[in-house]
């Protein structure tokens, strides 16, 4: 998860297995509320992106990600706070 | 043959309130919170009594008298479950209402808090510390407001005093405010009092569900929505039963959680909008059902949103592996207006349908079975419609039917369903008007479209205009009021309806527009409300100006532009006619303008020379009109 295009790669293929939905144009800066969504599928995305990264994302921290780039740091912090086994 | 011992239940009590004074020594399980990280904890009802006092003492120190609103924003069943009934105790009226939601846009979720709010005019919001910053822009807009009482707060409060005695409670007295979903162009809260929850959980509990001594309630639903709240929060607690309540946010992200969760808990009462067993169909493996055993499970309620027949069949047969009963599904009808619970089909029951004559149904809104085929099979079979049935009312309440003049329908007569009796609620919070319309004349006016068979329901569609997706409602002119302010979109033309999804309802919008590039347009729509909202729009579709059917009076028609849109005959039936032809457009509007003309002459008969020249003046002033508007084509 080091750079941008992780991030992109990751949802764009998590949005792809979730909804069969193609995004091409996504970029950090993306809100994800604007991507046609609903929150019953979004919340099956962060599911799916749950379990790719064997991590949890707290319900309060979520409410708070508006773009992809949010998700990211999000996402860093809570591997920081419970590092992987490699 | 029933696993439970025959003993009736025990006698419901006047309020609420009483029945947390029965709590007292009660060493049993009450609630039992599974945590979004898998941990749980659980909760007696005596210890739920020492929690609900030191939180009422608290509540008192702030202030908080009886009949002020306490705006309840937890999505944590531990802090919610305790806050609500500690407001009970002291006679505050909680208002329960969501949390923001995961990934999405903040300041419309804000908006609504702030509608809310003016309508509630809560004194302080009760909230995690996490979510305070979340709130305060709609807290700054809301003078009533004295304060945040946070959520950690409560947990351990300080001095360890208890409110011993409740405030005194009668059956007529407010008890909460039910904001409807909270998507509704003005939010609306429903006035439930402590009688109407009384009499809609003896109707939940004793006559819809026969709950014994052992039943285990499980729940996933939201805490803040009616079916979460009464049906897994009060009734379980009023009947002395154990409720397992998980995350909603859990269930979504891995449906099988609410499956393990009825395994491990023995399980035998649950509640789920159609689309949660749409999702649970789509989502779940084979393999994943192989360790559970379902065979404790009593009934899987569906309600809240309009029940397909196939979801739950495929439901039930998916399941069979676990032992679940077929009889175990059961279709049922609901709305916050009547507290919650309007009907349920009876236990014994599989999902049972009716098929109608669908030609007699559009033409005389009647529900009448097709004639029988001849057995030689000559002549094609007629076309049908199939509706799921519902049940009947509750015992002490009464469902009919009415057509639009208010005349009651007999059997199989489709019009608007009114209902009677204790779970009516009292109105809508300080709306008389909304209030008026709704409840007024000594019937709750459901919006509901349905007939009736010899008591049993069957629900078709709806009056109002009223769009329900996973389980939510939202006012149509919400959606439509808000595309208003995107470029091109012509203002007061743009309709937006449901049509019937696999899973839920699903968005449709119709906008007339002269833009250019009709793909872009709709996909900036589909954004607008995804941003807004966050709905997914199943189908955009651009117009051109003058395709949306109007009345006389120039209002939309929602129902006429769904069924055109169903019918694929949205743009066929335009008036004026397709605009492909510009003589066409021209002669239309030449009509028009002789219209207008023989309108004034009809007014101004007496003084026929002004008369004429006025009609000539119309006629030229139309014909300016329709070449100029041709000359922009």
């Amino acid at each position: 998860m080091g750079n941008n295009n992780n991030i992109v790669a990751l949802f764009a293929k998590a949005a792809f297995e979730v909804n069969g939905k193609s995004f091409n144009n996504l970029t950090p800066s993306t809100v994800i509320a604007s991507l046609g969504m609903d929150s019953v599928a979004i919340m099956e995305l962060v599911g799916f992106l749950e379990e790719q990264l064997g991590l949890r994302l707290p319900d309060e921290d979520l409410a708070l990600v508006q773009t992809l780039a949010d998700l990211e740091a999000l996402i860093q912090r809570i591997q920081g706070e419970t590092p992987l086994p490699a | 043959m029933s696993v439970y011992p025959p003993r009736s239940p025990p006698a419901p009590y006047q309020t609420l309130v009483e029945a947390l004074q029965s709590f007292e020594g009660k060493t049993s399980a009450a609630f039992c919170f599974v945590r979004a990280n898998g941990s749980e904890c659980e909760f007696s009802f005596q210890a739920l009594y020492e929690d609900i006092r030191r939180r009422a003492a608290c509540l008192r120190r702030l202030g908080l008298q009886k009949g002020d609103r306490l705006l309840l924003v937890l999505p944590e069943g531990e802090d919610f479950v305790p806050t609500f009934f500690a407001a009970l105790w002291a006679g505050v009226v909680p208002v329960p209402v969501y949390p923001p939601m995961s990934l999405g846009k903040l300041s419309a979720y804000v908006d609504t808090l702030a509608a809310i709010m003016a309508s509630a005019q809560p004194k302080f919001v009760c909230t995690p510390q996490k979510l305070e910053n979340v709130l305060w822009p709609a807290l700054s807009k809301t003078p009533s407001v004295q304060g945040i009482l946070s959520a950690e707060t409560l947990q351990n409060p300080t001095p360890t005093e208890c409110m011993q005695t409740p405030e005194n409670i009668l059956p007529g007295d407010t008890c909460f405010l039910q904001f409807t979903s909270g998507s509704t162009s003005i939010p609306k809260g429903v006035v439930v009092t402590h009688a109407n929850l009384v009499a809609n959980c003896k109707a939940i509990m004793v006559d819809g569900l026969a709950c014994r001594e052992g039943d285990v309630t499980v729940s996933w639903l939201p805490l803040y929505h009616d079916m979460g709240l009464i049906g897994f929060i009060i009734a379980p607690t009023l009947y002395g039963l154990l409720s397992v309540i998980l995350p909603t946010t859990s269930f979504i992200r891995n449906p099988g959680l609410w499956l393990e969760a009825i395994h491990r808990k023995r399980g035998t009462l649950s509640f789920a909008p159609n689309f949660a067993y749409a999702l649970t169909n789509k989502r779940l493996r084979p393999e994943a059902l192989e360790r559970f055993d379902l065979s404790c499970m009593r009934a899987f309620g569906c309600g809240s949103e309009p029940v397909n027949p196939q979801t739950l069949r495929e439901f039930a047969q998916k399941l069979a592996p676990t032992q679940l009963k077929p009889t175990a599904m059961l279709p049922c009808y609901g709305m916050a207006e009547h507290t919650l619970a309007i009907s349920f089909v009876g236990l014994e029951e599989e999902v049972r349908t009716d098929r109608v004559d669908k030609g007699l149904y559009e033409a005389k809104k009647q529900a009448l079975p097709p004639p029988a085929c001849p057995p030689d099979g000559e002549a094609p079979p007629p076309q049908t419609l199939e509706f799921v049935n519902c049940g009947k009312a509750f015992p002490g309440h009464e469902m009919a039917v009415f057509d639009a003049g208010g005349r009651r329908l007999g059997d199989r007569h489709v019009g608007e369903i009114w209902l009677k009796g204790p779970s009516v609620a009292q109105g809508y919070y300080e709306n008389p008007e909304a209030t008026e319309a709704t409840f007024g004349g000594g019937w709750l006016r459901t919006g509901d479209l349905g007939y009736l068979v010899e008591g049993e329901v069957y629900i078709t569609g709806r009056s109002k205009d009223l769009i329900i997706i996973n389980g939510r409602n939202y006012d149509p002119q919400r959606f439509e009021w808000s595309l208003d302010s995107l470029p091109n979109i012509r203002q007061g033309n743009v309709v937006a309806f449901s049509r019937p999804g696999k899973a839920s309802e699903e968005l449709v919008v119709v906008a007339e527009s002269r833009a250019p590039d009709k793909g872009e347009l709709a996909a900036q729509i589909t954004q607008h409300l995804s941003e807004l909202f966050q709905l997914a729009c199943a189908d955009v579709v651009v117009v051109p100006p003058g395709t949306l059917p109007k009345t006389s009076s120039g209002k939309l028609q929602r129902q006429k532009t769904r069924e055109r849109y169903l019918k694929g005959t949205l743009l066929s039936a335009a008036a004026p006619r397709p605009s492909s032809s510009g003589n066409v457009q021209l002669r239309a509007l030449l009509q028009k303008a002789r219209i207008l003309g023989l309108a004034l002459v009809g007014k101004t008969r007496l003084r026929s020379r002004k008369a004429a020249q006025k009609l000539k003046l119309a006629r030229e002033a139309a014909q300016k009109h329709a070449r100029h508007w041709l000359s922009r084509k």
